[in-house]
């Protein structure tokens, strides 16, 4: 059984002209535990809705989607957003750390959502996935006084810390350098491996996109399967 | 209930982050609320010691609650026999067990003071007068019962006759000569506080001091009224039973009037409209306070809207984030609440602030539980409605565009 199954999913919304714009189209889409995909997609083709719905922040206008085997539509909000904060780690393009807070605070901040144990020992777990990052050093640090790549690292360890069986990553190095971005997507897909949790990242970017073992393309709302190669040869602009 | 416990004490954690991450704004947004509820807890405890200052100005003229009075008229302008009416009163003091009375009686009496000689009024009193009247001595002591013994009649006089025979200390014994047909030497044994603006001078003396150095004839024509400190609950059916009493006592000729005379004794209710007053400025003052800082919560939320978004998308269902922003502002106002309420004790305490709102109160009343009660529910629903408007816009919000916000 699939982790996350999409099937005829579209989405679109209502114009105030009245118009109806059709941002996604008929997606089929399989992730299973530990799998490692990736949607390379121009700006406008449906990345970022694409990434809401699979995070179970946005429904769509059609078409089911299974998450662990339930129907997402049939879930309350409530178990909706349980489910969101259990199994699903978000990580964003513009880091999205929260600020005034200490790295430590970042990463405890998805376990005060949790219960038991995960939320009695926040402290010390958000602890144990900055040192997995490599933040054991700046844990105190506010957000601001770290690099891009740090915050990133701390975004990672953040979304990694209720353990996630999916891990959503929209543009993970679209803020960071090249050499940056590299040493990031290298730890986010170590760390996820590690951990056994299947990583969606969603990117424009086929070097990034190229480092998942399945890759889609989207383009105007239809998710279609990637060449990675041809793609790369593309963007080098190689002769064939 | 892990559930439960983790979320409550989660929003709390929440709250507490929040309030110290932008301590600077809650600071300035709470002293607001501390000065609202500061004010309207100030209002409410000045309104009880104006209340009480009210209280002691109607018990010192009409006694306190319940004090009874009785009044004798002679129907034939026959002169009445004050003896057997003094002994009737104590006849019924006894036989109801009346803990305190007094007579009340005024004569003019011809003084000798330094400037030449003056008719001064004097109150004719007992012991218990002090005690129904809530009167206290500025100076000196107030009557007991030897007093009444002594062959130099014991007067207290108010501050305008003792300013006028050069205000001796009465602990040095000073004495006054009562000129005239029942001339005396009188010794002065305590001052009385004039009311305010009053320059006039008055004496008191008790009534069975004064009957030993006056012809019976005065008393006669004009006997003193009696009054009797009861308990409230029983006042009514003592009313009635005095009355029988008295009257039949009394004998033909003699009119008995007995009625309660405290400021009870209307029925309605004399601090209404101390107590509408004060409602009122309490109330806009509250309004007031709770207007603006839905203002600065509102503002607040709009600027949170991603941090709100980020936060859903790490599982923070929408009543955790109602939660959580509604502790944020209670928490912040219950604080400024203690504080205002503080601040409003350190006024309503001070001595300058007493002596202003109430000069003369004798028994200051301690800083009213109510008020401060009140301050501290005051807080906790100017936090819970400043904290529901921006609960609701964050509850609104879709997880999607804060994100992106």
């Amino acid at each position: 059984m699939a982790l996350l199954e999409l099937q005829g999913v579209t989405r679109s919304v209502r114009l105030p002209d009245s118009s109806v714009l059709d941002i996604l189209r008929g997606v089929d889409l399989e992730v299973d535990v530990g799998d490692h995909v990736s949607v390379v997609g121009r700006s406008g083709s449906g990345k970022t809705t694409l990434l809401n719905l699979l995070g179970l922040l946005d429904a769509p206008s059609s078409g089911t989607i299974h998450f662990d085997g339930r129907l997402v539509s049939r879930l309350r909000s409530g178990q909706r957003d349980r489910a969101r904060g259990a199994d699903i780690g978000f990580i964003f393009q513009q880091f999205n750390l929260l600020p005034g807070r200490t790295a430590l605070e970042n990463v405890q901040t998805p376990l005060l959502y949790a219960t038991g144990r995960q939320f009695w020992q926040r402290r010390r777990l958000a602890a144990e996935m900055l040192d997995r990052v490599g933040l054991s050093g700046r844990m105190q640090s506010m957000p601001e006084k770290l690099s891009g790549g740090e915050q990133q690292r701390v975004a990672i360890a953040r979304a990694l810390v209720r353990g996630p069986r999916l891990i959503l990553a929209d543009e993970p190095t679209g803020a960071l350098d090249i050499e940056t971005g590299t040493t990031v997507m290298a730890l986010l897909d170590d760390v996820a491996e590690a951990s056994g949790a299947a990583l969606i990242t969603i990117t424009h970017d086929t070097n990034v996109a190229a480092l998942a073992r399945r890759h889609y393309r989207l383009d105007t709302g239809v998710l279609t399967p990637l060449d990675i190669t041809r793609a790369l040869a593309a963007a080098l602009d190689v002769p064939r | 209930m892990r559930r439960l416990a983790a979320s409550v004490v989660g929003a709390m954690v929440e709250a507490a982050a929040e309030l110290r991450i932008h301590r600077t704004r809650v600071l300035l947004s709470l002293i607001g609320v501390a000065v609202a509820v500061a004010a309207l807890t100030t209002v409410v405890g000045l309104g009880t010691v104006a209340q009480q200052s009210s209280l002691e100005s109607y018990e010192r003229s009409g006694g306190r609650a319940a004090t009874i009075g009785a009044y004798f008229y002679s129907q034939s302008g026959e002169p009445m026999d004050a003896a057997s009416l003094a002994s009737s009163v104590d006849t019924v003091v006894d036989k109801y067990r009346i803990s305190h009375h007094t007579s009340n009686g005024y004569a003019n009496q011809r003084v000798q003071l330094p400037e030449g000689v003056a008719d001064i009024p004097f109150q004719l009193v007992d012991v218990d007068y002090a005690v129904i009247h809530r009167l206290t001595v500025l100076h000196g002591d107030w009557f007991t019962d030897r007093d009444a013994g002594r062959f130099a009649p014991a007067i207290i006089i108010n501050e305008g006759f003792w300013n006028r025979i050069g205000s001796p200390d009465p602990r040095t014994h000073p004495t006054v000569e009562l000129t005239g047909a029942d001339a005396a030497t009188a010794v002065v044994i305590g001052v009385v506080e004039s009311f305010p603006g009053d320059t006039t001078s008055s004496g008191m003396m008790l009534t069975d001091a004064f009957a030993a150095i006056v012809d019976p004839a005065v008393l006669a024509q004009q006997p003193p009224s009696y009054e009797f400190w009861v308990p409230e609950e029983t006042s009514d059916q003592l009313t009635t039973l005095l009355s029988r009493d008295l009257e039949a006592m009394a004998g033909e000729g003699v009119q008995v009037d007995v009625n309660r005379q405290d400021f009870g004794a209307s029925g309605e209710d004399p601090f209404a409209p101390i107590r509408m007053v004060v409602t009122g400025v309490a109330v806009l003052i509250l309004f007031l306070g709770a207007l603006s800082l839905v203002n600065i919560s509102l503002v607040t939320v709009r600027q949170r809207i991603r941090e709100i978004g980020i936060r859903r998308s790490f599982g923070a269902t929408a009543p955790r984030i109602f939660f959580a922003v509604m502790m944020e502002s209670v928490v912040g106002t219950v604080v400024a609440g203690v504080i205002g309420v503080g601040v409003a004790i350190a006024i309503v305490q001070s001595p300058i602030v007493q002596g202003y709102i109430a000069p003369g109160v004798i028994d200051i009343p301690p800083f009213p539980v109510d008020a401060a009660l009140i301050g501290l529910a005051a807080s906790v629903a100017v936090g819970a409605l400043a904290g529901l408007l921006p609960a609701l816009v964050a509850v609104r919000v879709r997880v999607i565009d804060a994100i992106r916000y």
